[in-house]
């Protein structure tokens, strides 16, 4: 089934994929020099409307591209939640946007373009990028008054596709036709403003845009013959069993309670007044599927029986959001967070923090007071674990 | 040995087809579109990094790229720029276009054109930062897969262009 992305769906490791990742640079870098975006002129042409290269090219890629992410995921071999779409931050996007087009038309390039140009001998390439690292520099140190705009107007991933609640190969489609409109429009502007510069209108080859219009216009319309097909996702449905420690699960109440709908499959009667805090119980005339389908996919659903539970119960395995299994079931809870922990006979800084975190939960969960934590002995210090970075 | 003789760009419909079957590529592989200013920003953090290592690793922003058990090499994007370097230094040389130059304007001197390169850096530097990303990891990158500030990002970017340009243009007449 959804075989692409390979890289997120671990086809291959790291360090494949930073030989991977440089090979799609080189051709990336290739491209834009034969597309011309490695010489200054070609790019400020955009801003006079002389040459609208800039244009031409940036749209066919991003339709090309939309167009083919959407047939691709509407034949159901790629997908699309695995994709990384990056976030949106209306006020920083907004200013961000208007400030990189000033730079734009200011340097004649921009970052990417600057690269190809430093790569083909232009000088003035070369400073423009030296530019952007001053440029970086100077927004870190601006970090701390700007902080609170960066993370401003935050509305996490969302694309133009959920924003319409239409299909992604709808918005991909409407893409298509936008560049189309916007080629044939500005193909008439350069007609005018370039005869006014004293310049030559740039001229079009009418066969080769005739088949890219018609490339586009094909991968557009297969997209959305996609939308006819019948739901790929159903293959999808069998989930593995995915298991929580009481411990985790106690962190995630504690963290985030908003985020769990919590269910308890024991039968009332035997199980007692005693259970997770913000469990839902099964009311006596409903079954487990339908107290599942009754629940919104907003939040994770988790299921505990009184020990382990062998298999998801009827209905949970359809559930259209995350779905967990507490592991070890109340058992777990009750000798995980509701017994006060040991403190470590042999107390590292791991052991202590971990002492230290158990005994909160215990006392959280519980009422009573955390336990003093035991004498620190150094013996190692643990490696902080690698962050990823972000970034363009 | 005579260096190849200079041959013409490539017809900007077929180019922006080509480009966006790389930028379909490099979903289908990677998960992620392209990248371009975060490499440039890596370099300069490391850079800040050998010359002030301490305040470097102090500022909040700076701290998530340097420091212990941190690597600037850990992001993909940053070897995919190196490759976009030598694909732009192999489709120069192979189409006669690798020459020593400061392109300009007519009647513009080489130190006016050099500042206002580095004056457009520095906005642009600092702007994606603060947009997480320039026209390659929003404009090209988000505007594929229908990120809707990636593509608020991208009419900014032109908007802001066309309301400088009038102000810039005896730079290139």
């Amino acid at each position: 089934m959804n075989v692409l992305p390979l890289y997120p769906n671990d086809a291959f490791g790291f360090p494949t994929g930073l030989l991977v990742g440089t090979l799609i640079g080189f051709a990336f870098g290739f491209v834009l020099e034969r597309a011309g975006f490695g010489n200054a002129k070609n790019l400020a042409a955009q801003f006079y409307l002389t040459d609208t290269r800039v244009l031409k090219v940036m749209f066919s890629a991003i339709a090309t591209a939309s167009a083919g992410i959407g047939l691709l995921s509407g034949l159901g071999v790629l997908d699309l939640s695995a994709l990384t779409i990056p976030e949106t931050f209306i006020g920083p996007h907004v200013v961000g946007g208007l400030l990189l087009g000033a730079g734009f038309i200011v340097s004649a390039y921009c970052p990417g373009t600057g690269i190809v140009a430093m790569a083909s001998g232009k000088w003035d390439g070369f400073w423009s990028i030296v530019g952007v690292m001053i440029g970086s520099l100077a927004f870190g140190f601006a970090w701390g008054p700007l902080e609170g705009f960066y993370r401003s107007g935050a509305m996490g991933s969302v694309t133009i596709a959920e924003v319409l609640g239409v299909p992604f190969p709808v918005v991909a489609a409407a893409v298509v036709a936008m560049a189309i409109g916007c080629f044939v429009g500005a193909e008439r502007l350069e007609a005018v403003f370039a005869p006014k510069a004293g310049k030559v209108a740039p001229h079009s080859n009418a066969r080769v845009r005739h088949v890219q219009f018609a490339a586009l216009g094909s991968i557009a319309a297969l997209g959305l013959a996609t939308l006819a097909l019948p739901s790929p996702k159903v293959a999808v449905a069998a989930k593995p069993i995915a298991r929580i420690g009481a411990v985790e699960l106690a962190q995630r109440i504690v963290a985030d309670p908003q985020g769990l709908w919590i269910v308890d499959l024991r039968d009332p009667k035997a199980a007692g007044p005693e259970r997770i805090p913000g469990t839902a119980t099964l009311p006596a005339d409903t079954t487990p599927a339908k107290l599942a389908a009754s629940l919104p996919a907003t939040r994770t659903l988790v299921a505990y029986a009184q020990g382990d539970l062998a298999s998801l119960p009827e209905g949970f395995a359809t559930f259209p959001g995350d779905v967990l299994v507490l592991s070890g079931g109340y058992d777990a809870w009750r000798s995980a967070v509701l017994s006060a922990p040991q403190p470590p006979a042999d107390p590292t800084p791991t052991l202590v923090a971990q002492f230290r975190m158990r005994s909160a939960l215990n006392g959280y969960f519980t009422g009573a007071a955390a336990a003093p934590p035991p004498k620190l002995v150094v013996r190692a210090v643990a490696a902080p674990a690698p962050k990823k970075g972000g970034g363009c | 040995m005579q260096p190849p003789v200079e041959r013409p760009y490539w017809n900007p419909y077929a180019a922006g087809f080509a480009l966006g079957l790389v930028l379909l590529g490099s979903f289908l592989v990677m998960g992620f579109g392209l990248g371009s200013s975060s490499a440039a920003t890596r370099l300069a953090v490391g850079a800040a990094h050998l010359v002030a290592p301490k305040a470097t690793e102090a500022n909040a922003y700076f701290s998530q790229y340097v420091g212990p058990g941190k690597s600037l090499f850990e992001d993909w994007l940053v070897f995919e720029v190196l490759g976009v370097f030598l694909g732009g230094l192999v489709g120069a040389y192979s189409a006669g276009r690798l020459k020593s130059e400061v392109l300009r304007g007519e009647g513009v001197s080489k130190g006016r054109r050099i500042a206002f390169a580095i004056a457009g850096g520095v906005l642009m530097g600092f702007a994606a930062r603060l947009a997480r990303g320039c026209t390659s990891g929003q404009a090209l990158t988000g505007g594929a897969v229908l990120s809707l500030g990636s593509w608020i990002f991208m009419m900014c970017v032109f908007a802001g262009g066309y309301l400088v340009a009038p102000f810039v243009r005896k730079e290139w007449r």
